[in-house]
């Protein structure tokens, strides 16, 4: 093995060009379609929102180049998973228990 | 003007004149560190200090010093229990006690701090850093330069919360010092301040710490050693530092918003201009509840290993074992409400947390029942480390039960912050982390040290402690049910005062165990020679651990084992050595590759202890000064070169033909 | 003493348990700053008091931040990969170009700070203005830091003898600067772009 296991997948110009412009992209649209004012607030939402999740993906295989292809991409990917399952109950678990705290004490 | 940035609010008016407490055990403080130093000078110990202990990275070592930390910690988070006890048994109807209610807070305040960030912790890392290294097969954690700069970071910590008794004073808020009485307007003082920061200096070690170990135990396992055949307790160690990694971030973040209320007029958890005091509750607590796991869990794991062991036998129920464990790191993160279920968040979410909270007493039950069938048709024997096994199953077993009893939000109602809720989580925490931190540390004592520690005053102190236990926190469960609020400097109802009286009573019970420990240590440490552990498995145990001399050597292990089972070296026993033996006359030893000494921890530590310090004074220059002595300090290390050394082979042939040599 | 071909497994062994370290610490950092996205999601509960983002904030001007950061992040993935071919000139050139177009970044989020507190949209106004500071200044106090790590960086790589060590520190500083851009998609979808419907 020629190389230490960092867990990431290949270092390749095409991958990062093509999360590049992906990126590039997925922002533009998120820019432009709050700016340009044409949108109702719920479909702005569904497309920031969307378009933020999809730039984190694209971020996180072609700029991180996490990895399933070896053993410790697959560590890194399990301890990731975990973090992101703990953080999303942390988030909507405090946001709904503030919204129930603030409907039954502040009103 | 230069005075003011030098100085900031510092003076000698800081220094509590008017209280006697404060003045007393600030001048006993003194003395200590002073003795400590002309002792150190007269014996002409600093270099030896200096170069085996403050610059060391070796994880036995920095166990040591944490172990220390913690019964030095423990002293005085003891006496602050004796002064509430004496209080609360002397204060009933028309006499106010000799301690203000200002006073009285300071001392619940700090006692709660220390117990769990300077005694509980330490405990635990203590033990983590002694024992996990050697149960995987490793010469020593993932990164031994981070380990040291943990202890330190902790160790400045303590003492920063140490200052804060004769420079100051400390919060009187409650261990988690809750707004709007922890902000600015109602707490002007630094006490507070203290606080944050002695906790965000300690907190970034611990959290350190908890890297350090997961990668250990996920890298660094001896060749052959599977997820499933590592012991108990390393497995409780990973999932204890998962929780870490994961829950340490969220202190941080709470503590510096509420630094940043304070210092730069913020507004996080004001009661006005759009805070939420209700935030800081939430976030502290999804920070407090994994904390009370991290502290349990690798206690879970020393019962395994001592129950093992002291019966004789495999421990019943491995896998199960390995998944309740698994199961109470990821449901801990799903019941902290349970914490607040008065501050008024409606049924649905009530309910929803007071589910999870009892379904996460059942992973405990199970290992509950594991241990005890492990201890079935075992030949057990009750050395002391299995005597505070079994009271830990009693005693734990009632405050787990306590504890699902206040799982129900409508019971919570009656009893939340009253004397129930604090029999109960000293029920959990004493008769769980203490019984099974001083079962681990007997335990392992003649491993780390190489002698054995006395029986006979062991079994005195447990005695007193139990019996301490009971009579101290058993009438605090009546009183709580009878409606007694904690925190009470005072109460005007004289017929508590029988309990409270009686509870004192205890509290001299447990500072006569303390006092029996203490003799065990110096008894033990005078007979040494005759207590010495010549085989390096005086339990005759079952893990790695005590496949090597006592204390073990520098590099652990000559040659890395390779393992085949669970509990290899019990394995290796039982089969007599006959198969497969080499002679370690014979072995084939190689040069060993060993991390350098180095101060950069330590001087790191230092320059953040200024910096905490000066945070709290307003103190500019100090501050900067601390702050760019921390980021030089990191960045200059980055720069080196000369990190590492080898041992040569023919030392470690020698140090292993020493202790064979004893065997013999 | 020790074969090449054992010193070799070391290395690999210890650099892959360094950068899982690393890796780790990035976890963490995740969970800090959504506990800050937590904090600022509650405190910019619609019903707020006190002056709204989106009447002080220039989009645009959080546009061309964006875009220098995404670029940055770019640019930091050319030097890793001339750092794998081994070409150290080209890599701090491009070390260099990512520093200039983070120091763009932070630039222009300290005048938009500037620009925000002079208008009256001060931290010690609300818990809402608290919190947006609080969150986007902690970004970019992550980013200095990075900034600062570049120049190390660039002084460190022509000192250090070794290929591996080169490209494991290469690895810490691609992991972390990577993850800042990460975080970055959220600060402006949630704090910028949802501030503004």
């Amino acid at each position: 093995m020629n190389e230490a296991d960092y867990g990431t997948g290949q270092k390749k110009l095409g991958m990062y060009l093509m999360g590049f412009i992906s990126c590039s992209l997925l922002t533009l649209l998120s820019f432009w379609s709050v700016m340009s004012q044409r949108f109702s607030k719920f479909e702005l939402l569904a497309v920031i929102f969307s378009s933020a999740l999809i730039q984190f993906l694209v971020q996180v295989i072609c700029f991180l180049r996490l990895t399933t292809e070896t053993e410790q991409g697959k560590t890194n990917i399990m301890t990731f998973l975990f973090t992101v399952v703990i953080l999303i109950s942390i988030i909507v678990g405090s946001l709904w228990i503030m919204w129930n705290l603030n409907y039954y004490m502040m009103h | 003007m230069f005075q003011n940035l030098l100085f900031g609010k510092l003076s000698l008016a800081a220094i509590p004149f008017d209280n006697y407490f404060a003045m007393g055990a600030g001048t006993f403080m003194v003395l200590v560190v002073v003795s400590f130093l002309v002792a150190m000078t007269v014996f002409k110990k600093w270099s030896y200090l200096w170069n085996d202990w403050i610059t060391t990275v070796d994880h036995k070592k920095i166990g040591i010093m944490y172990l220390i930390l913690a019964f030095v910690m423990l002293l005085r988070g003891f006496s602050d229990a004796l002064l509430m006890r004496s209080q609360q048994a002397i204060a009933a109807g028309d006499s106010l006690g000799f301690l203000p209610p200002h006073h009285f807070g300071e001392i619940f305040t700090a006692h709660g701090v220390i117990m769990i960030f300077f005694v509980a912790m330490p405990l635990i890392f203590a033990l983590l850093n002694m024992i996990v290294p050697l149960q995987i097969g490793a010469r020593d954690v993932a990164y031994p330069y981070l380990n040291s700069l943990s202890f330190w970071l902790t160790f400045v910590g303590a003492m920063l919360c140490n200052t804060s008794l004769v420079v100051g004073h400390f919060a009187s808020t409650g261990w988690l010092a809750y707004p709007p009485l922890s902000e600015l307007y109602y707490s002007p003082d630094v006490g507070v301040d203290y606080y944050i920061w002695c906790l965000q200096i300690s907190g970034v070690g611990t959290l350190l710490a908890g890297i350090n170990f997961i990668a250990t135990i996920l890298k660094m396992r001896c060749k052959g050693m599977t997820l499933m055949k590592m012991p108990v307790f390393v497995w409780s160690a990973l999932c204890a530092m998962i929780l870490v990694a994961l829950a340490f971030p969220v202190l941080t973040v709470t503590l510096a918003l509420l630094s940043l209320d304070r210092m730069l007029d913020m507004h996080f958890f004001t009661d006005f201009a759009g805070g939420n005091s209700m935030m800081y509750i939430n976030l502290i607590w999804v920070w407090g509840h994994p904390e009370v796991y991290i502290l349990i869990l690798p206690v879970f794991g020393i019962f395994s290993e001592v129950v093992a062991t002291f019966s004789q036998k495999k421990l019943f129920g491995y896998t199960t074992m390995v998944w309740a464990i698994a199961m109470i790191t990821f449901l801990s993160f799903v019941v902290w409400l349970h914490h607040f279920f008065t501050m008024g968040a409606g049924a649905d979410v009530n309910s929803f947390f007071g589910i999870a909270t009892m379904i996460i007493a059942i992973p405990t039950g199970v290992k509950v029942f594991n241990w005890l069938f492990t201890m079935f048709k075992g030949r057990i024997i009750m050395a002391t480390p299995m005597l505070w096994v079994t009271a830990f199953f009693t005693t734990f077993a009632i405050g787990g039960m306590t504890g699902v009893m206040m799982a129900v939000p409508p019971v919570d109602f009656q009893v939340h912050n009253s004397l129930f809720l604090v029999a109960h989580f000293h029920n959990v925490i004493i008769g769980g982390v203490l019984f099974g931190s001083f079962a681990g540390v007997i335990y392992w004592f003649p491993k780390v040290f190489g002698f054995r520690l006395d029986e006979a005053w062991g079994k005195r102190a447990f005695y007193f402690w139990v019996a301490g236990f009971y009579c101290a926190f058993m009438p605090l469960y009546i009183l709580g049910l009878d409606g007694f609020v904690r925190r009470t400097a005072h109460y005007a109802n004289t017929l508590y005062q029988p309990y409270l009286i009686f509870a004192a009573m205890g509290a001299l019970l447990i500072l006569v165990g303390i006092l029996c420990q203490v003799i065990q240590l110096y008894v033990s440490i005078k007979n040494r020679h005759a207590l010495h552990d010549r085989t390096g498995d005086p339990w005759n145990g079952r893990t790695l651990e005590w496949s090597i001399s006592s204390p073990a050597p520098i590099y652990n292990f000559a040659n890395l084992p390779t393992v085949e089972s669970l509990d290899q070296f019990w394995v290796d026993k039982e089969k007599h050595r006959s198969e497969g033996y080499v002679h370690p006359k014979d072995m084939h030893y190689h040069a060993i590759h060993m991390p350098k000494n180095t101060s950069a921890g330590f001087i790191i530590a230092i320059f953040s202890g200024i910096t905490g310090f000066a945070l709290v004074w307003h103190m500019l220059i100090p501050g900067v000064i601390g702050l760019l002595g921390v980021i030089a300090t990191a960045i200059a290390r980055t720069f080196s070169n000369d990190v590492d050394y080898y041992i040569d082979a023919e030392t470690v042939k020698k140090t292993e033909l020493a202790h064979l040599k004893e065997l013999v | 003493m020790h074969n090449d071909a054992v010193l070799i497994e070391e290395h690999h062994n210890s650099d892959s348990t360094d950068v899982f370290g690393f890796w780790l610490y990035i976890l963490t950092d995740c969970i800090l700053f959504g506990s800050l996205f937590a904090t600022f999601l509650v405190l910019n509960n619609p019903g707020f008091p006190g002056p709204v983002l989106k009447n002080y904030v220039n989009l645009p001007d959080v546009f061309i931040e964006t875009f220098l950061l995404l670029i940055s992040n770019f640019t930091f993935c050319l030097a890793t990969l001339n750092l794998y071919k081994d070409k150290l000139v080209k890599v701090q050139l491009w070390l260099g170009v990512t520093f200039l177009l983070g120091l763009g970044f932070i630039y222009l989020e300290v005048t938009e700070f500037m620009h925000l507190a002079n208008e009256g949209f001060r931290w010690d106004v609300s818990g809402a203005i608290s919190s947006f500071f609080a969150l986007v200044g902690t970004h970019g106090l992550h980013v200095s830091f990075g900034l600062l790590w570049i120049l190390i960086l660039m002084i460190q790589l022509p000192l250090i003898k070794l290929n591996h060590v080169r490209r494991r520190r290469m690895t810490y500083l691609g992991l972390f600067w990577n993850f800042l851009d990460i975080v970055w998609i959220f600060v402006f979808t949630i704090v910028y772009l949802m501030g503004a419907i």
